[in-house]
């Protein structure tokens, strides 16, 4: 509601894109302190900047020579762009933002071209194994090892104290149809298990949370604008 | 397998490591947290985790549609990005 109030005040005459950019930067700024007494974990202020950095660099990367691009290209672009810089605001620390920016640019995707081009030179790019490696990953592949096995030990000797099958019922769901359809919901799912599949869902689902806020805030803009 | 429970100490960390986890996202489900319950069940919180991330999916995919039809053009200048530009920095 704030929000909507400055835009307002700002009497925004300018129908250009870059300049609405400029504005809508400038009152993320004065959101800030909002945002900075109600930031919860790491920062969402910060990672919403970093988004957005992220995302006019790869729209700028896809301006086109021809003047008039489909709309449906154009959106096209847009979500390409918003998803490969929330990815990349990452910086290759967690799974499911090298996942998503790996099958972005993987051969026989029909949008690698695009992709590649939102991303930039080789030399800009972040780190992109599709598949964790290094010693973190692999305590926590052992570890999830270790939780599955637990959990098949504790089904077959626990009978009848169903207070004690609390812990077990947790692992239990963890290896349920649910877990299928929440890895095949997260980029990089299929490599996920246990500890690691929570806390990537985790990441992802803020990271998710400042993408929709941002692009909402310049919808909003957006059309204030264009009723002017 | 029966004698073995050499690993019940590491395991059971992990348990309360997953229970946490789950709690942590029962707090950033907006469905959950209004409930204002202590601890919903695991599987309840897996469900609606996945229905939460459909939901942002499919607004990301409405919000995409609002701005390719708002925003007129998506090209930028040299100089107004420069400035878009340090600004950001």
């Amino acid at each position: 509601m704030h929000f909507l109030g400055s835009v307002e005040l700002l009497s925004l005459s300018a129908t250009s894109f870059p300049l609405l950019l400029s504005r809508l930067n400038f009152l993320l700024f004065s959101l800030s302190i909002q945002e900075q007494v109600l930031a919860r974990m790491r920062s969402p202020f910060s990672l919403k900047q970093e988004f957005l950095k992220k995302w006019i660099l790869g729209l700028q990367r896809c301006r086109s020579s021809k003047k008039n691009m489909s709309i449906f290209k154009r959106k096209k672009v847009i979500k390409l762009s918003a998803d490969v810089a929330m990815a990349s605001a990452r910086k290759g620390t967690t799974c499911w933002s090298r996942a998503l920016i790996a099958d972005a640019v993987k051969e026989g995707n029909a949008d690698k071209h695009l992709a590649e081009k939102i991303l930039g030179p080789a030399s800009e790019r972040q780190p992109t194994e599709k598949v964790p490696v290094g010693a973190m990953a692999y305590n926590k592949r052992i570890r999830s090892k270790k939780i599955l096995k637990r959990s098949s030990v504790i089904r077959r000797t626990i009978k009848c104290a169903p207070q004690a099958a609390r812990p077990s019922s947790i692992v239990k769901t963890l290896v349920g149809k649910r877990r299928q359809i929440l890895r095949s919901l997260i980029p990089g799912g299929e490599f996920m298990n246990g500890v690691s599949l929570i806390e990537e869902t985790l990441d992802y689902i803020i990271s998710l949370r400042a993408q929709v806020d941002v692009m909402r805030s310049l919808a909003s803009a957006s059309k204030l604008v264009n009723l002017n | 397998m029966s004698g073995r429970r050499s690993g019940s100490g590491v395991s059971s960390i992990s348990d309360d490591q997953i229970t946490h986890l789950v709690f942590k996202l029962q707090q950033l489900i907006p469905e959950l947290c209004a409930r204002r319950s202590l601890k919903a069940s695991a599987s309840k919180v897996l469900q609606e985790t996945c229905d939460y991330i459909r939901n942002l999916h499919k607004e990301v995919e409405d919000l995409s549609d609002r701005l390719s039809q708002l925003l007129a053009s998506i090209d930028t200048d040299n100089d107004q990005a420069a400035i878009v530009r340090s600004l950001l920095m």
